[in-house]
């Protein structure tokens, strides 16, 4: 027989004015479980985007040429390496725009300049067949032709930013779950707690007939409302955050501080935060009410 | 109505606290349970309601063996019956209409229904100007009668009171008894544990005596009815 829904959310309700201490700290909590990982979400986003160019993959080699040099000449002499799968000609213009739409912030204080300050290049792209190396060896060759004002293999350097991005995911995760655990487990006390604090009730409701759904909808929902408003609090509490940082950047401009602020997690990303919370919310309370057990009116686990 | 067949309850290895307890109490009879404290009756409640099984024995309620039943149907069960206690065990954070309406409210029973229904069974017991109140603000007489509305409610087929004046002075205890009479005379089987021998007596009704755990009762059936196993309690609307 299905329970009224005004019922369990009235008594959700009452569960969470009887303990609010704990209801506030099990939300914080969830918070602060669900801020953290977050941030490193933020920050590994913003790291990966200079991991992966707008127009998709990133460069293994770069080559930087003089002003006056003819770009598609060189672009097409390097074509002809069979190893190359793409080489991108990217202009001075080009370059300046790309900056300032990755950085809004200090690619204004760009503007004022009277001459492009990014010299023209040539961004070559790998195949994926090619063998490790090979970046460094194109970039050697690269160096001796006429026009080329210098030529850096990225492969090494991209090898280890992406292991750096990763690893910031990675701590992501693991704080994560270790404090999502840890956040589990103080709503699993606070419903603990709570349930204490009506366990005559609960056996007299027993006593009159009432259901175990009856009896655990109301913990449940206490639960997994406490859970999605840690999450929604450590999303604001998230957004918060970045956006002062940006205003903060926006007066004093920092070239590697910038990076990490640049933009906001998408919003499918964002909104895991209180699905999490909520979810977190869930298991503590399924958790602490444990199995069935439908005869003695004095316990409910 | 009720029937026991060589119940026993063990706590642990040697605490026997109902031995061999065998007995019948026909539909709308009115029943004491009686004995010394620690004598059982307790126990033998908590059996009734299905609060605990039994370590031996049958216990049939309505011709059903409830020891059969599954956990998900005892709510059903309970239902079918009314339970008042000596401490009440109201609600104090819920008011007196609360307290009674608690499963109409929960099965999503018409507000004005619920109302209608514990305006009604308050009446019976003489406290409807009190359906607002919360249970602190009463005496213990009128809680007890707030919790035997409770037990009402629901029109049971089987009231079961464990020392419902256990905590009532003589004249209150007389005022419920008379409310437990009144409840019978309408249909409801009506079981109540008490030591008070004296109301015992003035009421003059069929007396069940336990002591240590052992039945003192004339009618015990002579034969040992076979396991029933029935089909579980259906939902009631």
């Amino acid at each position: 027989m299905a329970v009224r829904p005004r019922y369990v959310f009235s008594e959700a309700w009452s569960v969470a004015r009887s303990s609010p201490r704990q209801t506030i700290a099990a939300i914080a909590l969830i918070a602060v479980a669900l801020y953290v990982p977050g941030l490193l979400a933020l920050l590994s986003r913003n790291l990966g985007r200079l991991a992966v160019s707008e127009a998709g993959d990133a460069p293994s080699v770069v080559v930087t040429l003089q002003p006056e040099t003819d770009a598609r000449a060189l672009a097409t002499r390097l074509a002809q390496d069979g190893r190359i799968r793409t080489v991108r000609i990217v202009g001075s213009e080009a370059a300046l725009a790309r900056f300032r739409r990755a950085y809004p912030d200090i690619g204004a204080a760009l503007s004022d300049l009277k001459e492009a300050p990014f010299p023209p290049s040539l961004e070559v792209i790998l195949k994926p067949s090619a063998a490790r190396g090979t970046a460094i060896e194109i970039a050697g060759t690269a160096r001796q032709w006429q026009g080329v004002e210098s030529a850096e293999s990225e492969e090494e350097f991209a090898r280890r930013f992406r292991d750096a991005v990763r690893l910031v995911r990675s701590a992501g995760l693991f704080l994560g779950a270790v404090l999502t655990l840890a956040a589990i487990l103080s709503v699993a006390s606070a419903v603990r707690l709570a349930l204490d604090l009506h366990r005559e009730e609960v056996g007299i409701m027993r006593l009159m007939g009432a259901t175990e759904g009856a009896i655990r909808a109301p913990f449940w929902l206490y639960a997994t409302a406490e859970g999605l408003i840690g999450g929604s609090l450590a999303l604001g509490l998230l957004y918060g955050t970045f956006r002062l940082a940006a205003h903060w950047l926006s007066r004093n401009p920092h070239p590697v501080l910038a990076i990490f602020w640049t933009s906001f997690l998408s919003a499918p990303t964002a909104l895991i935060l209180p699905a999490a919370g909520a979810a977190a919310g869930l298991a503590g309370s399924l958790l602490s009410l444990g199995r069935k057990h439908a005869r003695q009116a004095t316990r409910i686990a | 109505m009720i029937e026991l067949y060589g119940v026993s309850k063990k706590y642990g290895q040697f605490r026997e606290a109902l031995y061999d307890v065998s007995f019948r109490i026909a539909s709308g009879e009115f029943v004491f349970l009686t004995g010394p404290s620690g004598a059982g009756k307790s126990t033998l409640l908590r059996l009734l309601f299905l609060e605990e099984e039994p370590t031996e024995g049958q216990i049939l309620v309505n011709g059903r063996n409830i020891g059969v039943l599954p956990d998900s149907q005892v709510p059903y069960l309970r239902r079918t019956m009314g339970v008042v206690f000596q401490d009440f065990k109201l609600i104090a954070r819920k008011t007196i209409f609360e307290n009674i309406s608690f499963v109409q409210n929960v099965l999503g029973l018409a507000r004005a229904e619920q109302k209608r229904r514990a305006y009604h069974v308050l009446k019976r017991v003489g406290l409807q100007h009190q359906m607002n109140a919360f249970p602190d603000e009463l005496s213990g007489g009128e809680q007890q009668r707030v919790a035997i509305a409770r037990a009402i409610v629901n029109e049971p087929t089987l009231l079961l009171a464990d020392e419902p004046t256990g905590n009532l002075d003589p004249v209150l205890s007389e005022e419920i008894m008379r409310l437990f009479v009144e409840i019978n005379i309408r249909g409801t089987t009506v079981l109540v544990a008490t030591h008070d021998l004296e109301l015992i007596r003035r009421m003059g009704k069929r007396t069940l005596t336990l002591e240590r755990g052992r039945l003192h009762d004339p009618d015990r059936p002579r034969e040992i009815a076979p396991i029933v196993r029935e089909a579980p309690f259906l939902p009631v609307s």
